[in-house]
């Protein structure tokens, strides 16, 4: 019986164990085969993460360069980050008041807010962002003499400067407060500016101290790529300067753009549009313009009111005709349910209107006109139809018409078009005559040749119905008539340059086709993005996209287009020895003119002015566009308000950039020369010499015996002045006293036989640029100003007569 | 009873000497006694001697986990104590003890036990009401204090920490393997081979599920069971007591808040995601550490999750930390280690001279054995988290002492065993 009872407590203990043994550690070796073996990886890679911890490393955004390559238009500088660790602030020894004392002094913060931030429960509270590395360092050195360990920290940070300012600022754009490209070339160029953010990792213990094994990783962050840009900040510079001058000129309402491009390239030497802003602070407003939105607000405030006293009135009438007892009632009860505004209402409308003004001003300012704005190209386009007539075949040279002074389609119900300059026109006139003349019934007549289709695949050729695809943000497509919607009367109107809208960017790409022999061009303003090394990582594509003219025809267009500038309606944009060939431009904006009479019946026509045209016409290299928008002074003209800022540019841009003065003997007839330097020689040398270069001259200031043998104490005008070639060069023997002084006449609004007659007056001598016809425009010398007897004054004379007016 | 014979012809054959003894102790006790007088201190010979195999087992884990605690313990002991040593040196003074008591008391006589087996039950039960007095009642911290709302400990003085539950778990087994010796055939009777069982085992149970100690409450009764059945209580009670049992375990479980415990449960299958207020951290990096160790480990002392990432590693997640440094080989051994203790456990006490010794020993291999099991299931996420310690691995120098000296009892058990010792 023993032994049967042993025998089952044997079974039953090794059937216990064998299930304990296989079904307990069998399960174990399972889950750890799962674990260890199946998931081990993925595990592993978990638990690093949690006790990896990564600090990430900010890199330095690039730098933007002008073409020169050495100056800096825009770079990122360090700067810091205050912050508080109020967990780490001594309060017991009164930590947190010196604190707030020393923050508050050197940062100009509120104490009060300082020492509240200091009793903050939390790690890390922002104290002041973006402070210079000089003012961190004086901060520290304070809080060392304050004896104060820890909880103000110093988070290292970047800041964007702009050193030039406004200089190109619509096209540079700005960064963020996280330094993220929020406009221009800082958007469009974003991730190469931005660079790679660097790590480092390091293993950290459950409670986030380090760990005591050496585990760090250490990757560096790789800084942005620096951008060369084909932008000048010379030629930008005086772009802006004559652009600004003359947006005062005639107050263009809706601003103005200028572009600079090479015309075999498409490099974009400038690029401005004026009522721009100051990267440095891009979301402060001009304080003109700051101060004109009280008004803006009142003003759409005073509309609301309007329109309520409006409708008011209207159910008002509405009872006074009502006849029956129900339409009585109804209108009583309208009349009744009508809301006015209460002051609350009209003050939170007002607010609210100012807001939408303010941030409407800044988008204004930030905005980049030539690519982002499309306009009516207006007599500037001339150049491509009479080039598309030509190149067809359609027209040639001798082609002629007659221009009556208006288009009739000989078609009923559709009126005539006139021409600009009224009846009788032009007469008779050749392809040359039509453009210079800017005949728009020749054009009309070039369209017509040419047909709609023909007119259409070259308009596609040069341009204007793709974006350019410049390396700027923004571009806007242009708005035109596809070749099926292009009826007779829209061929007609396009056929002189309006009734499309294209952007600035589109024309003046156009203008460098009809320039450099027929070749369309890729606009670009960054020339190479380049690393830290200076390897390039990427240049600028200057290939051509297609050939649109022959360099016959281009060659053509050319000399008719200089011979308009020299001579014919655009010779304000005249400069002597840089053969400009040029075209003005006035175009009615007659869209928003028609939108704007449905509100108001008295709303002014608004027209945009503006010149395009190249340099030099026998070796084109430049070419420009001005234009202004909605110029509100004087009689709107391409040809007054464009051209002659279009020739200030050109006059000073030119020589910089290496092309050199060519004078036709007439030019060189009226030439102004440059005074040679007289002074220590005696006034017998000075004589002759004078005379040999074809000055005339006068000895001030001697009365005594053997005149020549005086030495020439000084001269009047100074050596290298430029003076006429026949002009006066006054000796002294002696120091100047103050009758050798006179004051500056006023010549603005003269004529030139006045100025003339001023001149002599106040015994100063005269330079004229400009066409010499018409009144005097600016003064080099401002009037009032006392000066030396003899100097000279440059008067600038634009022409007004000649002037085409837009006609549609 | 159906292969009686073979039964009988087995048991002949394996323990021909048993069957002696119980001839001998009955015919000549003198000769016994002069025959134990000349063994008892002959440390490691054949016959009298301790059984080697196990002694070696034994000395093996020890030193394995004295080695894998200080490695565990080390980042921990460090930023919270001060000192990387600071388990290793306590826990290595308690192994020695350990090892001294241990080797003392396998010259310790285990038939002593029978006369020993109330005073142990009755101090063991007087211990669990001392907690639950000081604890809950009176809340007498220095005494009995409150670890997360529980009450299991008692501590002397600051010198010695110990839980009455291991001490139950040994008055337990003792007791139960007395009353099967002394039942023999009776086991198989309603009266006698259930009733004082499950009387016992409940007051027990009782005692520790007021403790909220729920996986001492399993161990216990799991062992108890599993002693009942070897002893002969027929299989049929189980069934009926499982049932109620299971039920009011259930109960007790589910009784505070049903959707906690779903809660619970969905944590415990899908860790890494686990519902709103189920803090599976402990798990998860576990888990972490376990799969960090892959086929070959990190290397000893190269763990990363014992750096404050595993809560506590050298208590009950040490095996997580072996798993790490020495990788599924590393861990295979060890329980390899522990599965031939169990063998050797249930080898030496199916040879032990009588039922009561066999009884005894498997009352304290499987303690052990199924703790070592239960352990390493919950560091797997196996089963859900509950406190289970790894024997010979874990933290704890009372425990360990306890430990150790249960397997004192096992090898004087081994002494009066017919096999093989060396």
């Amino acid at each position: 019986m023993a032994g049967s009872q042993n025998s089952k407590i044997w079974k039953k203990t090794i059937a216990i164990t064998v299930i304990l043994l296989v079904l307990g550690f069998g399960v174990v070796i399972g889950n750890l085969v799962r674990w260890q073996i199946v998931r081990g990886e993925e595990l592993r890679m978990d638990a690093e993460d949690q006790s990896l911890q990564s600090t990430s490393l900010t890199p330095m955004r690039g730098t933007i360069y002008d073409a020169t390559g050495t100056k800096i238009l825009a770079q990122s500088a360090t700067v810091w980050t205050v912050a508080l660790d109020p967990q780490s602030i001594d309060v017991d020894s009164g930590d947190d008041v010196a604190i707030a004392r020393v923050l508050s002094e050197e940062l100009d913060v509120d104490y009060e807010t300082v020492l509240e931030k200091s009793h903050q429960n939390s790690y890390f509270v922002y104290v002041k962002r973006k402070i210079e590395t000089d003012l961190r360092d004086r901060i520290l050195a304070r809080l060392e003499e304050e004896g104060i360990g820890g909880g103000v920290m110093m988070v290292e940070d970047y800041k964007r400067y702009y050193p030039y300012g406004t200089t190109a600022s619509t096209v540079l754009g700005f960064t963020g407060t996280d330094g993220q490209g929020l406009a221009g070339l800082e958007t469009y160029y974003d991730d190469e500016l931005t660079g790679t953010a660097g790590r480092i990792v390091s293993a950290k213990n459950g409670l986030g101290n380090d760990m005591p094994f050496d585990y760090e990783q250490y990757i560096q962050a790789q800084n942005g790529y620096d951008l060369i840009l084909t932008l000048d900040e010379t030629v930008q510079s005086i772009v802006e300067k004559h652009l600004q001058a003359g947006l005062e000129a005639c107050g263009a309402l809706e601003g103005c753009t200028a572009i600079v491009m090479n015309v075999h390239t498409g490099a974009i030497l400038a690029l401005s549009t004026k009522g721009d802003y100051d990267p440095n602070d891009p979301f402060t407003l001009a304080p003109e313009v700051l101060e004109a939105l009280p008004e803006k607000a009142d003003e759409a405030v005073q509309k609301a009111l309007k329109k309520e006293e409006e409708e008011l009135a209207l159910l008002e009438f509405y009872r006074d005709i009502a006849i029956s007892e129900t339409e009585k009632k109804e209108a009583d009860a309208n009349l009744r349910a009508f809301h006015r505004m209460t002051a609350e209402e009209i003050s939170a409308l007002r607010e609210e209107e100012y807001d939408k003004a303010y941030s409407e001003a800044q988008n204004k300012q930030w905005r980049n006109k030539a690519v982002s704005d499309t306009y009516y190209p207006g007599s500037v386009f001339k150049m491509f139809t009479a080039s598309a007539a030509l190149e067809s075949g359609a027209a040639t040279l001798d082609t002629s018409y007659t221009c009556v002074g208006q288009w009739d389609f000989n078609l009923p119900n559709v009126d005539p078009i006139e021409c600009w300059v009224g009846p009788p026109g032009h007469g008779a006139e050749t392809l040359s005559d039509g453009v210079t003349n800017s005949c728009n019934p020749f054009m009309i007549y070039l369209g017509q040749l040419m047909g709609k289709d023909i007119f259409y695949n070259f308009f596609e050729s040069f341009g204007f119905t793709e974006r350019t695809g410049v390396d700027l943000p923004g571009e806007t497509g242009s708005i035109y008539y596809s070749a099926d919607r292009l009826g007779v009367t829209e061929l007609a109107t396009e056929s002189f340059g309006q009734n499309f809208a294209v952007t600035p960017m589109q024309v003046i790409t156009g203008i460098c086709a009809v320039a450099n022999g027929g070749y369309l061009v890729q606009p670009h303003i960054v020339d190479r993005v380049i690393d830290a090394e200076g390897n390039i990582v990427r240049s600028a594509e200057t290939g051509y996209k297609r050939q649109v003219i022959s360099k016959e025809v281009s060659e053509e267009v050319t000399k008719i287009l200089l011979k308009n500038a020299t001579s014919e309606s655009g010779k304000n944009g005249y400069v002597p020895g840089f053969r400009i060939a040029g075209k003005t431009g006035t175009s009615e904006k007659i869209a928003k003119w028609e939108q704007e009479k449905l509100e108001n019946p008295d709303a002014e026509k608004q027209y945009v002015v503006s010149y395009g045209g190249y340099a030099p016409a026998d070796d084109p290299q430049y070419a420009l566009l001005v234009f202004y928008d909605e110029p509100q002074i004087g009689t709107p003209s391409g040809g007054t308000q464009a051209g002659p800022y279009f020739a200030a540019i050109m006059k000073e841009i030119l020589p910089y950039l290496g092309v050199d003065a060519k004078y036709t003997p007439e030019e060189f007839e009226n030439l102004a020369a440059s005074t040679p330097n007289m002074i220590g020689r005696t006034i017998g040398e000075a004589k002759q010499l004078l005379e040999e270069a074809g000055f005339s001259w006068s000895v001030v200031g001697y009365d005594g015996d053997n005149e020549d043998a005086q030495p020439v104490y000084t001269q009047v005008p100074t050596p290298g002045t430029e003076i006429p070639k026949d002009g006066n060069v006054a000796l002294f023997v002696a120091e100047l006293t103050d009758e050798d002084y006179t004051e500056v006449p006023d010549f603005v609004g003269c004529s030139l036989g006045d100025c003339e007659y001023l001149a002599g007056l106040s015994d100063v001598q005269l330079v004229i640029t400009g066409s010499g016809e018409g009144y005097a425009q600016t003064q080099s010398i401002d009037k009032g100003t006392r000066v030396k007897r003899g100097s000279v004054i440059t008067v600038s004379f634009v022409n007004n007569s000649n002037v085409e007016t837009a006609t549609d | 009873m159906s292969d009686n014979t073979r039964g009988v012809a087995r048991g002949l054959r394996r323990i021909p000497r048993q069957r002696q003894t119980g001839v001998v102790t009955t015919m000549d006790g003198k000769r016994l006694v002069r025959r134990l007088e000349r063994t008892r201190f002959t440390l490691f010979s054949r016959g009298g001697g301790i059984d080697m195999p196990m002694l070696f087992l034994i000395l093996t884990l020890l030193s394995v986990g004295l080695v894998m605690l200080f490695s565990a313990s080390y980042a921990f002991a460090y930023y919270y104590y001060g000192s990387s040593y600071f388990f290793v040196a306590r826990q290595g003074v308690f192994a020695l003890v350990g090892v001294a008591a241990m080797l003392f008391l396998s010259t310790f006589d285990y038939h002593h036990y029978h006369k020993l087996n109330v005073p142990i039950f009755g101090v063991a039960v007087g211990l669990l009401a001392a907690v639950l007095i000081f604890g809950p009642l009176l809340k007498v911290d220095a005494i009995v204090p409150n670890r997360n709302g529980a009450y299991r400990w008692i501590n002397l003085f600051n010198i010695i920490e110990f839980q009455p539950s291991e001490v139950a778990k040994f008055a337990l087994i003792l007791m139960f393997a007395h009353l099967i010796s002394v039942n023999g055939p009776k086991m198989a009777t309603f009266r006698q081979g259930v009733v004082p069982f499950f009387g016992i085992l409940g007051i027990v149970d009782g005692l520790v599920i007021l403790e909220k100690h729920v996986s001492a409450t399993l161990i216990i009764s799991l062992i108890a069971v599993l002693l009942m059945f070897i002893g002969g209580t027929k299989l049929r009670y189980f069934l009926i007591i499982a049932g109620i049992g299971g039920l009011a375990l259930s109960a007790i479980i589910f009784s505070q808040n049903f959707s906690y415990a779903m809660a619970r449960v969905q944590g415990w299958l899908d860790p890494f995601n686990p519902p709103e207020g189920v803090d599976t951290w402990q798990t998860v990096q576990s888990l972490y550490a376990i799969g960090s160790g892959q086929l070959l480990g990190v290397g000893i002392g190269q763990s990363r999750q014992k750096y404050l990432y595993l809560p506590e590693p050298q208590n009950d997640f040490i095996f997580a930390i072996v798993c790490e440094e020495l990788g599924f080989i590393g861990a295979l051994i060890v329980i390899i280690l522990f599965a031939l203790f169990i063998w050797r456990g249930v080898y030496i006490s199916l040879h032990a001279r009588d039922r009561f010794g066999t009884l005894l020993g498997l009352g304290i291999t499987f303690q052990f054995g199924i703790q070592a099991i239960l352990n390493i299931c919950v560091v797997t996420n196996t089963i859900p988290n509950t406190g289970i310690a790894l024997p010979f691995f874990s933290y704890g120098g009372t425990a360990l002492l306890m430990l150790l000296a249960e397997m004192g009892v096992l090898l004087s058990i081994s002494r009066h065993s017919v096999i093989e010792k060396t």
